[in-house]
């Protein structure tokens, strides 16, 4: 059937084709005597793989099975693209590993271990001269910058906004720490406490104040200290309504406690607090 | 400093170095010179991790740091040796750790080619959530780098074995994605490393939540969206 629709334009192409199988076997004849030429330097071939053609005809799969080249029987020659792909997945070269690979030759030492060893040495130089203490507060070169980290928000993190007032975060809630005894009492530290603007505290809502409730050995009543005054306590009942715990009861002297002015009570309808 | 040899071996003479795991050679002095060559560089990025909160944190992170890399190392090889058995792999534990040693000291390298990086980004920014991200970044970068390495090694070490080598192949990777989730939840329990500004210095933090919520909600709060909590 195909030699029937043979026509002058095929038999172009045919030429075409002819012109181009020679070209290609001169080139694998010269490839052919420079492999034969010994090597003196087991380096490996270079990266750039042959072309699937030059596979075709240099490959000895190319020469047992591949009628690829027959020039004259249109019918003979398989689909370009199958071949291409067939003999380049059996022609690649072998990776690492794989058999026929071999390794390239040793590297001449450039005293890698030497470098790095100074590197070591550089920046262990370097870690201690950061990590210096600068001034009395003990602050060091890597920690110089001012605080403009973002806060990491969670229980226990201690605010201050513009005014005096130090809170501490709990639950989500800010809690007023309403003494420096309290402060001192619960075990914060200056350190600890974070210049943060006003609409940062805004975004939270108030909790119960953290007050230091003082009592002395020679009296039964318990006063909350609320910004330097004493704010009785009227009973249990009240102690335990107001979440306080007996932990948070710090003992003191009685006349520490007298000297201290009075607050309201808790409840403020408690009546007039009683002397301790 | 005769130790660091090592390094040259394993960057500019990977094949050899791994055909020598292969063979055999030498393996007990190859696994020290990488244990104490990646311990040490572990130990200085992890120091200067911890510089940017206090002198505790520095000591702590250049103590955890490579404590992180040696536990992931111990949780995750048995499973990789015994699987590999099962397919078909003729290779001892011993060789297997070195392989793995290996692809952790590329990592270590890495990281302490980019300490001076680090250091500059100490010296010059404060915002502690960048300096987070940027660490996260540099550890996955050497991370790629040590699994690329691991990858080669475990070729090449098993090649004296040819079946399973596919099956084998695949878990390998399958085992990589394990030991990163092991590794991240391993430095998640391990933390802090830098040390939030806001907080005192802790040994360790209480657990909750996990690495990649924090890495996203860092992310979000670098962008403005969200606030970490």
């Amino acid at each position: 059937m195909r030699e029937k629709s043979s026509s002058p334009k095929s038999s172009t192409i045919d030429q075409i084709l002819d012109l181009l199988l020679d070209a290609l076997l001169e080139r694998q004849a010269a490839r052919q005597a420079q492999a034969e030429q010994p090597d003196t330097v087991p380096t490996p071939k270079p990266s750039v793989p042959p072309s699937p053609i030059e596979e075709a005809t240099t490959g000895p799969l190319a020469a047992s099975e591949a009628p690829v080249m027959e020039p004259t029987t249109e019918e003979r020659q398989p689909p370009v693209k199958s071949a291409r792909r067939s003999q380049k997945s059996q022609h690649r070269r072998p990776r690492p590993g794989e058999e026929g690979w071999t390794p390239p030759p040793k590297q001449p030492s450039i005293h890698l271990g030497r470098t790095m060893g100074r590197l070591l040495v550089i920046l262990v130089a370097l870690m201690a001269l950061i990590n210096i203490p600068l001034n009395r507060h003990g602050t060091s070169l890597a920690r110089i910058m001012p605080d403009t980290a973002a806060l990491v928000i969670r229980d226990g993190l201690v605010v201050k906004g513009s005014g005096p007032e130090i809170y501490a975060l709990e639950d989500n809630r800010l809690r007023w720490i309403s003494s420096l005894e309290a402060f001192e009492f619960f075990d914060y530290h200056w350190e600890q406490v974070h210049i943060v603007d006003d609409d940062f505290l805004d975004e939270f809502e108030m909790g119960p104040p953290i007050h230091v409730l003082l009592k002395c050995q020679g009296s039964p009543h318990i006063y909350a200290l609320e910004s330097s005054k004493k704010r009785w306590i009227k009973d249990i009942p009240t102690f335990v309504a107001e979440g306080y715990v007996w932990e948070d009861v710090k003992g003191v002297s009685c006349s520490y406690l007298r000297d201290l002015p009075d607050g309201p009570p808790i409840p403020d309808d408690a009546g007039p607090p009683p002397e301790p | 400093m005769k130790d660091l040899a090592v390094i040259e071996n394993i960057l500019r003479n990977r094949h050899h170095f791994f055909i020598e795991i292969r063979d055999g050679i030498g393996l007990q002095e190859k696994i020290r010179a990488m244990l104490i060559s990646c311990i040490a560089f572990l130990a200085l990025y992890g120091a200067v991790m911890g510089s940017t909160h206090s002198l505790w944190q520095t000591l702590s992170s250049a103590v955890k740091l490579p404590l992180l890399f040696l536990a992931t190392l111990i949780v995750c090889t048995p499973t990789l040796y015994f699987f590999n058995v099962l397919f078909g792999s003729n290779q001892s534990m011993t060789q297997n750790v070195a392989v793995i040693i290996t692809a952790i000291t590329v990592t270590a390298v890495i990281l302490l080619s980019f300490a001076p990086i680090t250091m500059f980004f100490l010296l010059t920014t404060s915002h502690y959530q960048f300096f987070k991200l940027l660490n996260v970044a540099i550890f996955a970068i050497a991370g790629i780098a040590g699994v690329v390495f691991l990858s080669q090694g475990m070729r090449m070490v098993a090649a004296s074995g040819n079946e399973g080598a596919g099956a084998r192949r695949w878990l390998l990777y399958l085992w990589i994605i394990v030991y990163a989730f092991v590794g991240s939840q391993m430095a998640w329990t391990l933390r802090p490393f830098i040390g939030a500004p806001s907080m005192q210095f802790e040994l360790f933090r209480q657990l909750g939540g996990n690495f990649y919520t924090n890495i996203f909600a860092s992310i979000g709060e670098i962008l403005g969206f969200v606030t970490v909590r």
